[in-house]
Formats: structure tokens, C-alpha cells, sequence
């Protein structure tokens, strides 16, 4: 069976990439190994997160795109960036839309009890931006250890509570489990009744982020009424509902789209035939089947996803093979701190390209002609320490994949 | 505050705790001052080898004496603290097989027992061998718990009648005529600064001692030696492995409940803090064991740490092996005319009591008293407990409840029975006592909710997140040196939590 364009990674950048082609009516498989960091660390979309809350995202980007000519926001350029973000919001019509503070970064608290600075948010997280116009009320659940009420409560100089539920005495009590467990209505009348005894005061409820997989408004909703105050959710430890949520929105869109979704499997081999790639098999034990298109993505994620590899002399691009410009040794890679000013060198290593998201050589030569990379597997970013990750990922999604179908 | 004690211990490594309970044990009081947590210097940095002293028989002889005899006092002693696991000497085609007949006839000299096991005979015990290793000598090594011994003397010293200053830095000695009369010392968590006066002081600082005696003016030749080891993310075998040839670099693998640990190397220090592990002595490491265990090539390792060892130095050697490992005990009276002030330094965890006892007959020799030491046959508190497998297997039937740290399966119940229990000043002494922070992760995750709970238990205020940067910080030394492979991915992780979704 051939392709239009085949993407290999399933992250947020390979998602935007997918829907792109999707979108335009070209036929598409996407095939991943997991479900990417997206599902583990992405709870909102960060866009360059390191900028004070008072200058409009635009400007910010403006200027960014002029000191910093090899990052991959300057290769898709301002006006294309906005046209990615506008496409990514596209997918989430309210009740469960993303939104911004007056086009400006805005400080949502976390379950360390900091703030800390992000672009989009979903509404499930709005009431948090402005916690000191109510007074807040931070719920933990007994049993549950990746989120501590008390811990953030401290740090953010306001009140914390435990509630136990007789529903949650059974069994290791995850995230994932809770996330589920807050779509039933019964639990959540209970779990409502308990907060709201506990109230003193308190008109704003921050909870841990994980409102429900499925239908996050309607779950935040009940509990308001219940309640009788607003409730915000709180981001923690992986994994991330929201993460999830926004998975599971791009899967049902792409499926109903027509796209081909290959979850679960990874890249064994590719075929390539001069400067062009011919196809790639997918294993999946017995049985490897192969694929090709006219076209690839390769958006495979840093070293978390399997996009780079490491070994103690090392740093290699596994799939494609593709050079990655490096420190000379392993010495090299880290900082003797980990809190640094200047980030560790190793999240700079990644994939050059041109401007139109195509693998090049140290001295600018076309690699492939038919593969475009995006994603946090570009060099020339520092996506941690810039906090643009999220944005990054949809930008270069979103652009590779315009380029690639030009 | 002034504080009046008959013997000031400073040190709260294995020695010093080993001389408080040896003198608690003969009725004579003292006062320990530590300025960490106990075990803060090589006693807690160690392979963690319960050494049979095969290591030293062919090239230390009176070294290899005190182990074994140590060896076996301890085992009777402190069994809760030891697995006896037996080691192996094995002998590589590299080296031949000169070394093995040299080794047997010492070992024998000295008392230590030994069983020959052909090739194939080590094989089918310990299957990851090196498959061309030619033979193995198999002796009584073992695994020992540093921290649960010192623990171990520590509270029995103290149910003893003898009195322990964690986290209290001295900060000079006081001199009249030809005796100290004691010790300026500060509360680090307090701030206050007071007297310690005491008719007899020990110094049981071990890497330490020379800068401790400087307080007084009277430093000693000390050669600082680094040792590096290396933690692995699983246990590779059951016995201890030793390379049979002379003491060199990479050379021993020991067994330590979930994991091994490779060691060591052997490099010069001026300086008796801010060492780290270096990328070369990670790369010897694996290089060395590996020649015995080739899986190590491919195994994920957790940690790097690095630890002190306090060599007396009489003169100038080139080569700190040479240095004997055997203990030094100074009477000042008889070096710098101080009549009441003695140093206890060298040796080594393994004759931490042998150590004891000594620097306690002299004490007891100055005080004109003659009462015997019986640390060779009271046992330690807790070393009736049944140790065996039957008891750990029972630890994972039992039902667990909130488990805090997934790698090592710490509940939340057991952190908070500790917490309740003990008064603990600071979050690293939670760390020392149980396992949380010692697997995979290396406190990646359960260190955060170590914080969670101890504000759910109001035991903390405060910015705790100055702290666990703190923590992530300390976390960074051990694991920088091993970042490859699959320890990258966590490494994003981790960083994509703390810096990322937490914005510390």
C-alpha cells in the first residue's frame, strides 16, 4: 500500500504533522513507537515560556526569530508559527478550548506549589492564573502520592486538605485510575460533598490535574455545582491527563479522517535508494510488513522517545542514520551543575536542516530529498530550558509538513 | 551552654561510634560530636565489602590478620548487618596462574580459608563469570551494611549511658599547658556555639584527623587517597568476585542487596572535600570489572560515588597501595607532650572494632582503670533478628499500602514510623536511613513525595523547594558520570519534570 506521507513518531509534533497532511486530503500513516512525552509531560502549550508576562507573545516572538537565526521558531517564521498554533486550537472547539491570558504568558501553579509561566491553557486551568483574587482551597486525595495539597498549599500561602474516600481504600491509586474514576458521577458527588465540608471560606478549588480523560468540563462542572466554588486543575507528576486528552483528540480526528494510526509499534528499518527514501519497515513480532509513500516525516522525539540514542562515546540519530554535530565526549554533554544559566550542552545536539525542515550536512548539503524532520529532535533549540516545547512541536509539525507537501 | 564530659569523641564514623559503645560497654561515659549525619565520611562511602582479608594477604599480611579475626567477631556480633556470601579470587588467562599459588600460601599463613574451584565449577555457581577465567579460590568475603552497624553501635552506646551529637562541628580544640582541657563546638541547625570540657578527647575524624589536630597545632602527615565505585542497576552475582592478581584498579565486585558495586580506583587528594568521580575513572571501572563479569559492558549503571580512604602516612611513598592499611593509634602524650588527647586514624571499616578497642584500653590505661573490653562477644542490638530469606519474602506478602519510592519499594508507613520515632534534623537523614533514593531513579520520584509527606506530617516549613533543588543538585554528582544509554531518557525526564512542569 503506498502513501502520500508516511510520520514516523506519534508525539505532538508527528499528531500536527498527520493532521496537516490529513487536511489537505492526502492519505497518511503515522506509526509510533508510544505515545510520546505528550502523554507524560504536556499538560499545556508552552510557547517561549522563559519571557516576562507583561510583553504579548507576538513581540516575544518577534525578537526571538531575530536573536536566535538558527532556531527552528525563525526557519517556520512569525506569521507561520501563528497559522500552526491557530490550526492546533482548530481541533479543540470549546467546551475543552485552549486559551490565552490577553495574548500574553501567564503563571499557573504547579504540584510543587511554584508558578510557572506557560502560553495556551486549557479552561480546566483558567482560575489558577488569577489565584490571589479569590481565596484558594488546594485538595489532595489520601492514597494518592504523585500530588501533595499540603505541599503546594505551603508554598503558595494558602490552605491545603487530604479528603479520604471509601472509594479509593482498594488498590494503588494512579493517576490514570483517578482520571477514569472522576468520570463517574457517583464518586464524584462524593468527593464533591467531602471538599465542600472541608471549605472555610475558600471560593476556589485547585486540584490535581486530572478532571477526567474523557469529558473534563462536564466533570468540572458537576463538581462546581456541588462544591459551590470554582475548581482549577493543578499540573503534577507524569503522566498527564491533559497530555492524554489532547492525544486521544488528534487520534479520534486523524481516524475519522482516514489517517493510518500505528500505535505501538517502532521503526525496524528504512529503505533508502540515493538521496531518497524508499520505504520503512514497521515490526511488529512475527510479522514485519513494510510501507512506502512519496514522502516521510521523521519526527521521533529526543532521547525519551527513541529519536536519539546515546551510547558512553556517542550521540546517533538510529532510524536515518543522520549526522548529529556533537560535543567531541561524553564529557562534554552536561554541566557540572544541573541547575545551570546556560543549559546543558547535549539539548542543543539534534538534526540539522534547511529552512524547509530538510536533513542536512555540517557544511548545508541535502541528505534525503524526500524526508522532512520536525519536532523536538531539531537541533538549535533547548526546548526544557526555553520552555517552547509544545510549541515547537506543532510549528515544526505543522511547517515540515506544509513544505513537504509543497 | 557548657557541656562536661569524661571522653569527647569527635567523629561519627564507625570508629568513633565503635570507641562509644566499647567505653558505654566498660561504664565510662562520653559525649561523640559528629558535624553530619553518622557515616558521613568513608564509613558510608565504601564497596561495602565484608572483607575476609584475601585482599591483603599476599601484600599486608598483619592486614589480612585483622580481618579475618574481625571477620569472624562480626559475624557472631552484627550477623543483621552482613551477608555472608562468600567471595571468589579469580584468575584471568592474562595473568596466569603465579598470583593464585602466592595467594593460597598467604592466605593460609594468615588464617584465612580457602576452597580451589576449577573453571567450571565457578561457572556453575556464579554464571556470568568471564567463561576463560582459569580458576576461582573461593573465601569467606561478604556484604556488610555499613550504615546498619554504625547505626547498631550507636544505639546501643546510647542505651549504654553514652551521648551523641549529630550535625555539631567542632571548632577548636582548647589548650592548657600540657592537656586540652576541650572543645569549642557548634550546633550547625542552631546556630549556638558552646564548651565541651572533657578529661580525655579522641580523635576518630578519620580523612579528617590531621585537619581536626591542626585545631590543636599539632597536624600529621595524612595521604589522602579517592576511592570511586560504581553502582549497577541490578545484582550480578551472588559472591563477592575479586580478581586474583595484586591489588589494582577495577578489581572487586560486590554484591549489595538489589545491586553490585564496582570498585575502586586508588588516585591522590590534597583536598578532603569537592572530589568527583572523573569520565576516566568511569570508563577504567567498567573497562576493569568487565574483564570478569563481561556483562557489565552492557548493563545500565545507577551512580558513581567516591570516598576517602584515611592513610597514615609515615613517609613518602609513590604508591598509596604500598601504604599499609593497618590502623594508626597516637598517643600525644608520647608524640607532642598532650597528655590527654589521642588520634585514631587509617584502618578500615572491617576493623572498625579492633580499632575501638584499642584506642579504649589506652584511654582506660590513662584513667589508671583496668576494666576489659567485651565488644568481641555482646552482640549488636537487633542481631537476633531473623535475617533470612523467609523474612524478606515475608516483606513482600504482607500487604504494602502507599509505596513512596516504586524502585525500591519503600511504603509510606514505614517513612512515617521513622519520622515518628527519631528525631531527624534534616531531609538527608531520612535519606541515610531507609532505601528511598537508592534505586533506578535515584530519588527522581520519591523524593518529591518524601517532601509531600513531610508537609502532610507538618514536619517541614518552609521553601522545600530551595531543598530539593538542593537534593537534585547533590542527585547530579553521583549520576553526570553515567549518562548513556537508557540513563539519558531518564535524565530528560527528569529534567522535564523538576525544570519543566515544576519550573524550579
Amino acid at each position: 500500500m503506498r502513501y502520500d506521507l508516511i510520520i514516523i513518531g506519534m508525539g505532538l509534533s508527528g499528531l500536527m504533522a498527520a493532521k496537516t497532511a490529513a487536511g489537505e486530503g492526502k492519505k497518511v500513516l503515522i506509526v509510533g513507537k508510544g505515545m510520546g512525552a505528550l502523554c507524560l509531560l504536556s499538560n499545556t502549550i508552552d510557547v517561549l515560556g522563559q519571557f516576562p508576562k507583561i510583553i504579548r507573545m507576538r513581540d516575544n516572538l518577534f525578537q526571538w526569530i531575530k536573536d536566535h537565526p538558527q532556531h527552528p521558531y525563525s526557519k517556520v517564521g512569525l506569521e507561520k508559527i501563528e497559522e500552526a498554533l491557530n490550526s492546533f486550537l482548530s481541533l479543540f472547539p470549546p467546551p475543552y478550548s485552549f486559551q490565552t491570558v490577553d495574548h500574553m504568558n501567564c503563571l499557573i501553579p504547579t504540584g510543587a506549589g511554584t508558578l510557572r509561566p506557560t502560553y495556551f491553557i486549557p479552561i480546566t486551568m483558567v482560575e489558577g492564573t488569577s489565584l490571589n483574587e479569590g481565596k484558594a482551597l488546594i485538595v489532595g486525595l489520601k492514597g494518592f502520592k504523585d500530588f501533595y495539597a499540603h505541599y503546594v498549599a505551603d508554598q503558595l500561602k494558602c490552605r491545603g486538605v487530604n479528603v479520604s474516600l471509601s472509594d479509593l481504600l482498594h488498590g494503588e491509586i494512579t493517576t490514570t485510575y483517578l482520571g477514569r474514576l472522576m468520570e463517574k458521577n457517583s464518586f464524584i458527588k462524593n468527593i464533591g460533598r467531602e471538599i465542600k465540608k472541608q471549605l472555610n471560606g475558600e471560593n476556589l478549588i485547585g486540584f490535581p490535574a486530572l478532571l477526567g480523560v474523557h469529558d473534563p468540563i462536564q466533570v468540572k462542572n458537576n463538581l462546581e455545582e456541588i462544591i459551590g466554588a470554582k475548581v482549577f486543575e493543578i499540573p503534577t507528576l507524569p503522566p498527564s491527563i491533559p497530555g492524554m486528552r489532547i492525544f486521544n483528540r488528534f487520534k479520534e480526528w486523524l481516524i475519522q479522517k482516514g489517517v493510518t494510526f500505528l500505535l505501538g509499534y517502532p521503526v525496524s528499518k528504512v529503505t533508502l535508494k540515493g538521496k531518497k527514501c524508499e520505504g520503512i519497515e514497521v515490526s511488529h513480532p512475527p510479522v514485519t510488513t513494510s510501507y512506502s509513500a512519496d514522502r516521510y516525516i521523521l519526527a521521533s522525539g529526543r532521547f525519551m522517545g527513541g529519536g536519539l540514542e546515546g551510547t558512553a562515546e556517542k550521540i546517533f540519530e538510529p532510524i536515518f542514520h543522520l549526522p548529529i554535530p556533537q560535543p567531541q565526549s561524553r564529557g562534554g554533554w552536561f554541566e557540572k551543575k544541573f541547575f545551570t544559566v546556560s543549559p546543558h550542552r547535549i539539548h542543543r545536539v539534534g538534526i540539522l536542516t534547511n529552512n524547509a525542515f530538510q536533513p542536512i550536512d555540517e557544511r548545508g548539503g541535502l541528505i534525503l530529498e524526500n524526508v522532512w524532520v520536525a519536532g523536538s529532535i531539531l537541533a538549535h533549540h533547548h526546548f526544557i530550558d526555553e520552555k517552547s516545547r509544545e510549541g515547537i512541536e506543532i510549528t515544526t509539525g505543522y511547517w515540515a509538513t506544509k513544505k513537504a507537501m509543497e | 551552654m557548657k557541656i562536661k564530659a569524661e571522653v569527647l569523641i569527635i567523629g561519627g564514623g564507625a570508629t568513633g561510634v565503635g570507641i562509644s559503645r566499647d567505653l558505654a560497654l566498660r561504664g565510662i561515659p562520653s559525649v561523640l560530636i559528629e558535624k553530619g549525619d553518622f557515616a558521613s565520611g568513608a564509613s558510608g562511602r565504601n564497596h561495602g565489602l565484608f572483607h575476609s582479608g584475601g585482599r591483603y594477604a599476599v601484600s599486608d599480611p598483619e592486614a589480612a590478620h585483622e580481618c579475618i579475626s574481625e571477620n569472624k567477631i562480626l559475624r557472631r556480633i552484627a550477623p543483621h548487618c552482613i551477608e555472608e556470601t562468600d567471595g571468589f579470587f579469580i584468575s584471568l588467562p592474562e595473568e596466569g596462574l603465579d598470583y593464585r599459588e602466592r595467594f593460597l600460601r598467604a592466605c593460609e599463613k594468615v588464617g584465612i580459608q580457602t576452597t580451589l574451584l576449577s573453571r567450571d565449577e565457578a561457572l556453575e555457581q556464579e554464571p556470568e563469570l568471564n567463561p576463560n577465567l582459569l580458576s576461582a579460590v573461593r573465601v569467606p568475603d561478604g556484604a556488610i551494611d555499613p550504615f546498619a552497624l554504625v547505626l547498631g553501635n550507636a544505639k546501643d552506646a546510647e542505651e549504654h549511658g553514652a551521648k551523641i551529637l549529630l550535625h555539631t562541628e567542632i571548632i577548636s580544640l582548647i589548650l592548657n599547658g600540657d592537656k586540652v582541657k576541650g572543645a569549642k563546638v557548634k550546633d550547625l541547625y542552631q546556630g549556638e556555639e558552646y564548651f565541651v570540657e572533657a578529661s580525655y578527647i579522641i580523635n576518630a575524624t578519620g580523612a579528617w584527623a590531621s585537619q581536626t589536630l591542626k585545631l590543636a597545632g599539632l597536624p600529621i602527615g595524612m595521604a589522602l587517597s579517592k576511592g570511586s565505585m560504581l553502582i549497577t542497576n541490578r545484582r550480578l552475582t551472588h559472591r563477592v568476585i575479586n580478581r586474583c592478581r595484586p591489588p589494582f584498579d577495577g578489581d572487586i565486585i560486590v554484591p549489595n542487596h538489589t545491586v553490585s558495586i564496582l570498585g575502586t580506583t586508588s588516585i591522590r587528594l590534597e583536598e578532603v572535600e569537592n572530589f568527583e568521580v572523573t569520565p576516566h575513572e568511569v570508563s577504567l571501572l567498567i573497562q576493569e570489572t568487565s574483564k570478569m563479569i563481561p556483562a557489565i559492558q552492557g548493563t545500565r549503571l545507577i551512580r558513581a560515588y567516591a570516598g576517602i580512604r584515611p592513610l597514615f602516612q609515615s613517609e613518602e611513598k609513590g604508591d598509596d597501595r604500598a601504604i599499609s592499611r593497618g590502623f594508626v593509634l597516637m598517643d600525644h602524650e608520647k608524640r607532642d607532650g598532650i597528655k590527654n588527647l589521642v588520634t585514631i586514624t587509617g584502618g578500615k571499616l572491617m576493623t572498625y572494632r579492633l580499632m575501638a578497642e584499642k584506642t579504649s584500653d589506652l584511654i582506660c590505661k590513662k584513667m589508671g582503670t583496668n576494666v576489659p573490653c567485651s565488644t568481641h562477644s555482646k552482640p549488636l542490638p537487633g542481631a537476633n533478628r531473623p535475617t533470612g530469606l523467609t523474612e524478606r519474602l515475608k516483606q513482600f506478602t504482607t500487604d504494602r499500602g502507599e509505596v513512596l519510592c516504586d524502585c525500591e519499594l519503600i511504603q509510606k508507613e514505614e517513612v512515617k514510623a521513622l519520622l515518628e520515632k527519631e528525631k531527624l534534623k534534616n531531609f538527608q537523614d531520612i535519606l541515610h536511613r531507609t532505601r528511598l533514593a537508592k534505586g533506578t531513579c535515584q530519588g527522581g520520584f520519591c523524593v518529591y513525595r518524601l517532601f509531600g509527606l513531610l508537609h502532610e506530617l507538618r514536619k517541614i516549613e518552609g521553601d522545600s523547594n530551595k531543598i530539593l533543588k538542593g537534593f537534585l543538585e547533590e542527585r547530579w554528582k553521583g549520576i553526570r558520570p553515567v549518562l548513556w544509554g537508557t540513563a539519558l531518557k531518564e535524565e530528560e525526564l527528569i529534567e522535564s519534570i523538576y525544570k519543566g512542569i515544576f519550573n524550579l
